[in-house]
């Protein structure tokens, strides 16, 4: 795949945070929050991290923008190397890389209005009239004070307009608006300083269901107007199944899995993708009445000590005696299944160049699972009586 | 307060004969208003309206709608958990002949915990942060059964195994801090079974956990419902909790049950136009995967009081000036092949879509 293609490339990355060790803290083993992961973002694409709370997935998507410090990796936007940029040139970078935060109520300043949210970012990148399409305002003669607040207030009303609000909702206050329509103003403030990137973390978990669908298309037609690319992480895989073009499974801290398109949904291959999947119940009670349920025994295990061998085989129902334990699964490609042609494959690559089907996944057993070979075992943990 | 409680009074285990029952607790025309002084004048606003729904032994009614539909505050007033002032609640409320709404305090007290119990939505907040969860158990057991301490001690960790929590005795002694999001809601569900109670009124008892421990937690309690007959009551936002485990479900909207039905009968011919909405808007995970998603406009603060018009009028698809009167009533669905107990609150009913 070439470089043009990828917007972002993520290539071993690690953020540990330091461990705590009893009452006086220090000295135990880091948090391996997020522990060697690769991905790949392409221009104009959707990528979503899927995973539970704990797994990394939000820590992953804030050292992308280092909002938190990577503690070793790569990463590479648009060919730069932003781990090894200094303080300005990240803060000019994070103007084409930006963030929607989940709960809009606690991003938003309760006490700035709509009008000084939105221009804030403006004025922070020091965008003006002469420079809307870029740039930091350097060079030529300095626009009136009056122009550039009039340039203001019009960007402001464009990007209401553009996610769907007033542009008389500028002279209100967050308090004021729904939770979509917070989540509007979220998405807005992100798209202020027009950034190719937009890391998106849990945007419609803490909306209404009758909302969420609201946001979820106007995500999707903000990405086809600006040609956004995006990352969007979620919990919710029927919301993410639904966005993206390639899906990444996290669980402490790696990727077990990744693929493209509908491959993963239509043929999960990796244990916990499967239990995970099989958990999510469904609006349909014929589907449910019907449905197998692969239970997972346990809680996810901390993160400061991980299991050894694979990281799922102390909860996996197909786990096998020594080498789950032993030895660590490498995320590898899984050739393209004859059921699985022609749906939109074709020259997939999520993990690495000359893939064939683009559907990746860290597990041992992997082709024994798929083929019936392995069935799970009984959980006992939630018998109850 | 000496003798045993009478846990099996509920009859024995078998399975239940579904509507056959007689109610366990039977809710009729619930009101709540909230008031509240503004400056000089007072202003009221109804948070449940006329809302009427039976649970029964055995079965699992679930009460669904978004935020400010009334659905909590309903779980609230049923268990005299609302403030004591700032609202009053009208209607009857009937758990086994006695009206919850105005059974004297004492009473109640007694009732929560031993006849009926309540699983919350955050077990953080509801569990003490600086007592260890077996003398969170121990202490229901003994308050309403009397048990000696060694005895109560046992039951807390028979409990907390029954729960599926590994290593029970050793967890007993733990503080809730020391557990996982999954552990602490099946150690408030530990303490909820405690007495074996006839009814749990389960608020969102999921919602703050990832899936797949919310299937194991949503598996125990429907274990529970079919093995040891319990009535529940569970209020939940999700569509997909509700089509697997519940028996029957009773939509909201602004205060009033808009949409009534058995399950199957629900998701396989909504007629109101919110329930129809709702289902629509919903990406899922089996089947094709939708160009795009088809929400329902506007937002659930978009609402209009019903003694003037539908509430859901503002944000509905089909709402016109027949929309627009007061006197909209919960009736039976008189569509073909409607299911019995299918009642529905809207002009123009959603069409049935044909198999």
């Amino acid at each position: 795949m070439s470089d043009d293609e990828v917007l972002l490339r993520v290539r071993g990355l690690q953020v540990h945070y330091p461990g705590r060790g009893g009452l006086l803290r220090g000295g135990g083993p880091p948090v391996r929050a997020v522990d060697g992961v690769d991905l790949d973002v392409r221009r104009g694409e959707t990528l979503g991290l899927v995973g539970e709370s704990g797994c990394g997935k939000s820590t992953l998507g804030r050292a992308v923008l280092r909002l938190t410090e990577p503690t070793a990796g790569e990463v590479v936007f648009d060919g730069t190397d932003v781990r090894a940029l200094p303080r300005e040139p990240l803060r000019l970078l994070r103007r084409r890389m930006q963030m929607v935060f989940q709960d809009p109520m606690a991003s938003l300043d309760p006490r700035q209005s709509v009008q000084s949210l939105l221009a804030e970012p403006l004025v922070a990148h020091g965008l003006g009239p002469r420079d809307s399409e870029g740039g930091t305002g350097a060079g030529g003669p300095r626009p009136s004070r009056r122009a550039v607040t009039g340039w203001r207030e019009a960007r402001v009303r464009e990007l209401l307009e553009l996610v769907g609000l007033p542009g008389s909702a500028a002279g209100r206050y967050p308090h004021e608006f729904s939770g979509g329509q917070r989540q509007r103003i979220g998405i807005a403030r992100a798209l202020a300083v027009e950034p190719d990137l937009v890391v998106a973390d849990e945007p419609v978990s803490a909306l209404d269901v009758s909302v969420q669908a609201q946001v979820v298309n106007l995500l999707e037609d903000l990405q086809e107007r600006l040609g956004l690319t995006y990352v969007v992480i979620a919990h919710d895989l029927a919301v993410v199944r639904h966005i993206s073009d390639a899906v990444a499974v996290m669980y402490l801290g790696t990727v077990v899995e990744q693929g493209r398109g509908d491959a993963l949904y239509t043929a999960p291959l990796h244990p916990y993708t499967i239990a995970l999947m099989s958990a999510i119940p469904v609006p349909d009670p014929v589907v449910e009445d019907a449905r197998q349920r692969v239970l997972l025994s346990g809680d996810l295990p901390s993160p400061a000590a991980p299991p050894s061998g694979c990281r799922f085989h102390t909860r996996c129902p197909f786990r096998q005696a020594t080498r789950c334990h032993d030895e660590v699964p490498l995320l590898r490609e899984i050739p393209l299944r004859p059921g699985l042609a022609g749906s939109g494959l074709a020259g997939a690559g999520a993990t690495g160049a000359g893939s064939a089907s683009g559907h990746a996944v860290a597990c041992h057993w992997a082709e024994e699972v798929a083929s019936g070979q392995l069935s799970p075992r009984q959980v006992e943990a939630t018998a109850a009586s | 307060m000496s003798a045993v409680a009478p846990a099996g009074a509920a009859g024995p285990a078998g399975p239940a004969t579904p509507s056959a029952e007689p109610p366990l607790l039977s809710v009729q025309d619930l009101s709540v208003t909230f008031t509240a002084r503004r400056g000089s004048g007072r202003s009221e606003v109804r948070a449940v309206d006329g809302v009427s729904f039976d649970v029964r032994p055995g079965r699992v009614m679930a009460l669904v709608g978004e935020s400010g539909s009334g659905k909590s505050v309903t779980s609230l007033a049923l268990t005299g958990l609302l403030p004591a002032r700032g609202n009053r609640v009208e209607g009857r409320a009937l758990f086994a002949g006695e009206d919850l709404l105005t059974v004297p305090r004492a009473r109640l007290a007694d009732l929560r915990g031993r006849e009926l119990a309540m699983v919350f939505q955050d077990p953080m907040s509801s569990l003490n942060p600086v007592v260890p969860v077996g003398l969170q158990i121990t202490e229901v057991v003994r308050r309403h059964t009397g048990a000696g301490r060694a005895a109560a001690k046992e039951r807390a960790v028979e409990l907390l195994g029954r729960v599926g929590i590994p290593d029970p005795r050793r967890r007993v002694r733990e503080f809730p801090h020391q557990l996982s999001g999954g552990m602490r809601q099946r150690v408030m569900i530990a303490i909820a079974l405690a007495c074996d109670p006839r009814l749990v009124i389960a608020d969102e008892p999921t919602t703050a956990l990832d899936v797949t421990i919310q299937a194991q937690v949503i598996d125990l309690l429907s274990t529970l419902v079919r093995e040891q007959g319990t009535a529940m009551l569970l209020i939940t936002h999700d569509l997909g909790v509700v089509a697997g485990v519940c028996d029957d479900v009773t939509v909201m909207y602004a205060g009033r049950v808009v949409e009534q039905a058995p399950r199957r009968e629900l998701f396989a011919r909504p007629r109101h136009r919110y329930t129809a909405g709702l289902l629509a808007s919903v990406p899922r995970l089996d089947g094709p995967r939708p160009e795009r998603l088809t929400p329902i406009p506007g937002t659930p603060r978009d609402v209009v009081a019903w003694s003037e018009a539908c509430a859901f009028a503002p944000r509905c698809t089909a709402g016109d000036d027949a929309c627009r009167r007061g006197d909209l009533v919960l009736a039976p669905d008189a569509g073909a092949g409607a299911a019995p107990g299918h009642l529905v609150r809207c002009v123009h009913p959603a069409p049935v879509e044909q198999p």
